[in-house]
């Protein structure tokens, strides 16, 4: 019983970041239908954040502030940094192709993927850096569930990622913002014709997209500890499964998708063999595609006659 | 044009950061110079991705021993820089290249699967090249790598030495050993795992994808804590090739509330990133941090010139070593170095036990092993400091 709860335990912590991940696929798949393969590595630059933020505040072993006010300056920083490099990044590189073939933009977020990923090597360095959470946050620290314990960066995980999504659902279903976007996702052309600044509401949804990832990422940094510049490449991979099977485009079917999937690889390591969690990940992509192409909260596309 | 000049500003902008650091290396030159007898040799290691600690270690012991040796023995020799990442694939384009260059010979690749891939390369177009770290034993019996030299202990030194210190010191009635799925890390099971079964000790062995990265690498090796790690598995052994890693599943322990003894091979010994108090680190190489050998000293400060001191890297500045040594010898003999004569050298070198700082005299049999190789072992006190284990 310990075992499957502290894999239940490992398989929400992943899945909460795949989801934060996945949400921000299929935001911009919504507004614009472009599949964002950068995504992961916007969530990477987050991690990086959250790694100098931690330096600029005497290091792991020395902080100059109480943790609480530590996180919170680093989500800050992350979510303001990495909102803004994706705002850069649509109104720079996706903008200009707005109208272009669909293969192009697609194409340019690969490009843009290494380009990031090669940026980060050459200003920060290929050394895998370190958190060292545990010199400032005590791993024995954190609740007892069933005999398993939980710690503090668990908690603030699944708490901080099932808050976001719900403000963000919130922010879709009740703001006007959440309704420019949801009318810039129906239709684009009648949006603008209504009075929509439909650049405005794209760029903000690449904007509040990639602050998920940014605090996704120093999340995972706090987690997991060691972060290095391919870090979103795989992650980024699994939250686009994330967000297909969930039904891309669909908010609840990212969060449902990234949770689904977090578990679908814990269980699997835990009780198969880690070896064949990538499998496993990208079989249930495969799957989904085959049998359930729109994915569980999708809608299939309307045919027009 | 305001969209071309945005372009352009931008692109400025990404050189710029680019020419501003100092960490790119694949594919340069180091500016180490000397001067008369002048050639060209390179090293292949992976300066960039999640194992860069130890191949920038290598690459620093590296400069450091072109360094000496050109002013030593007045040679001109410049090294070039070949990043593979620890990638097959990526070490295969590396030594094309390596062969249209003028190189005559090389040091590395750093891992056993690497040179899998790269020794008929270098065989068939004759350079010879000596790794300062891969240690499977077929590397050099296997007939494939005809130009290959280590000055290294193979497995068939480290596992058993490992295998044996567990058996006769820690005790234990079961033991987790975990592989990467590298030829490294699974040649180090192959040997150690017969010697421990033979001792009446269950092994449960398993197995996990060390390219995984982020969220996917920490949910496996979380789960490998959860699932596999039983109370009477009072020592886990992780033959692994990344540092961090060991590092990660022994915080995972710590949080799940598992007690095990770790015990880590050569590619965990990273003082600065695989510390879990109370684990064992064996190594290939020794660590001359605190030796009071007037050459150890040298050896120790001159680093610090280029990086970090690193127990790793030490291996690698006796490859190196070697290489220039023969290169000298050619050119003492009169004649200009060429790929085959600085091989040819290379398998008469004998370099005296006081003479360079693995502590052991350097010469090789003919599959390209080192002539009586030591092992190395190491406990992590509570300070996350390394301790060297005599007479183990």
């Amino acid at each position: 019983m310990q075992e499957f709860i502290q894999t239940v335990v490992n398989g929400l912590q992943t899945g909460c970041l795949y989801a934060l991940l996945a949400l921000g696929y299929t935001m911009v798949y919504g507004v614009l239908k472009l599949l964002n393969f950068a995504h992961g590595d916007v969530y990477m630059v987050g991690a990086y954040i959250g790694y100098y933020v931690i330096h600029w505040f005497g290091g792991p072993t020395a902080l100059t502030i109480p943790v609480p006010l530590l996180i919170l300056i680093m989500f800050a920083l992350a979510a303001g940094g990495c909102g803004l490099l994706g705002m850069a990044m649509e109104r720079f590189a996706y903008r200009p192709l707005r109208d272009a073939p669909r293969i192009a933009p697609l194409i340019t977020a690969l490009g843009i993927s290494f380009v990031l990923e090669n940026s980060v090597l050459l200003l920060f360095g290929g050394f895998t850096k370190s958190y060292s959470t545990p010199s400032f946050i005590s791993a024995t620290n954190g609740i007892q569930v069933g005999g398993v314990s939980i710690d503090s960066v668990e908690i603030l995980i699944i708490v901080v990622s099932v808050v976001m999504m719900l403000g963000l659902r919130q922010l879709v279903n009740r703001t006007t913002l959440g309704k420019s976007m949801r009318a810039v996702a129906a239709d684009r052309e009648a949006a603008e014709m209504l009075g929509i600044n439909v650049n405005r509401t794209i760029a903000l949804t690449f904007f509040i997209g990639s602050a998920m990832a940014g605090v996704a990422g120093v999340m995972s940094g706090l987690a997991f500890n060691q972060i290095s510049n391919t870090i979103g490449f795989l992650a980024g991979l699994k939250a686009f499964t994330a967000a297909v099977v969930g039904g891309i485009g669909s908010i609840p079917g990212a969060m449902i998708g990234g949770i689904f999937i977090g578990l679908s690889e814990s269980f699997s390591a835990s009780y198969i063999s880690s070896q064949y969690t990538d499998l496993i990940v990208f079989g249930i992509l495969i799957a989904t595609m085959l049998i359930r192409p729109q994915g569980i909260f999708g809608r299939p596309p309307l045919q027009k006659v | 044009m305001k969209r071309i000049i945005t372009l352009a500003v931008g692109l400025a902008a990404l050189t710029a950061a680019g020419c501003g650091s100092s960490s790119s290396t694949t594919g340069t030159k180091s500016a180490i110079t000397g001067k008369g007898c002048a050639t060209s040799i390179a090293i292949e290691g992976p300066f960039t991705g999640p194992v860069a600690q130890l191949g920038l270690e290598q690459l620093h012991f590296a400069e450091l021993a072109v360094a000496n040796d050109n002013a030593a023995n007045k040679t001109d020799v410049t090294l070039d820089q070949d990043d593979t990442q620890l990638t097959p694939s990526i070490a295969v384009s590396k030594t094309d290249a390596i062969v249209a260059s003028s190189a005559v010979a090389a040091v590395g690749p750093a891992g056993s699967q690497e040179v899998e891939a790269v020794g008929p390369i270098f065989g068939k177009a004759g350079i010879a090249f000596i790794s300062g770290s891969a240690t499977l034993p077929a590397l050099a019996s296997s007939g494939k790598n005809p130009t290959f030299f280590r000055v290294v202990p193979d497995d068939d030194v480290q596992g058993p030495q490992d295998a044996n210190y567990v058996i006769n010191h820690l005790h234990p009635k079961a033991v987790l050993i975990i592989d990467d799925d590298e030829a490294y890390s699974q040649g180090l099971v192959k040997v150690m795992t017969p010697i421990l079964q033979k001792a009446g000790i269950k092994v449960n062995h398993q197995t996990y994808n060390g390219t995984d990265t982020g969220a996917t690498l920490a949910n496996a090796l979380s789960s490998l804590v959860t699932s596999q790690l039983n109370s009477s598995e009072t020592v886990t052994m992780l033959p692994w090739q990344t540092a961090a890693n060991a590092q990660q599943f022994g915080l995972d322990a710590q949080q799940q509330h598992k007690k095990t003894i770790l015990f880590g091979t050569d590619g965990t010994d990273s003082p600065t990133q695989f510390k879990i108090p109370g684990t064992y680190v064996s190594n290939f190489g020794p660590d001359i941090s605190t030796s009071t050998n007037p050459l150890d000293k040298s050896i120790v400060s001159g680093v610090a010139k280029y990086g970090p001191y690193g127990a790793f890297g030490v291996p690698t500045y006796e490859a190196t070593d070697v290489v220039m040594k023969a290169i000298s010898s050619v050119c003492k003999a009169g004649q200009t170095p060429s790929r085959s004569n600085v091989l040819a050298a290379i398998k008469k070198t004998d370099i005296p036990a006081a003479d360079n700082p693995m502590g052991v005299a350097i010469s090789f049999q003919p599959g390209g092993d080192l002539t009586g190789a030591p092992g190395y072992l190491f406990h992590i006190n509570v300070n996350g400091t390394y301790v060297s284990i005599a007479n183990h």
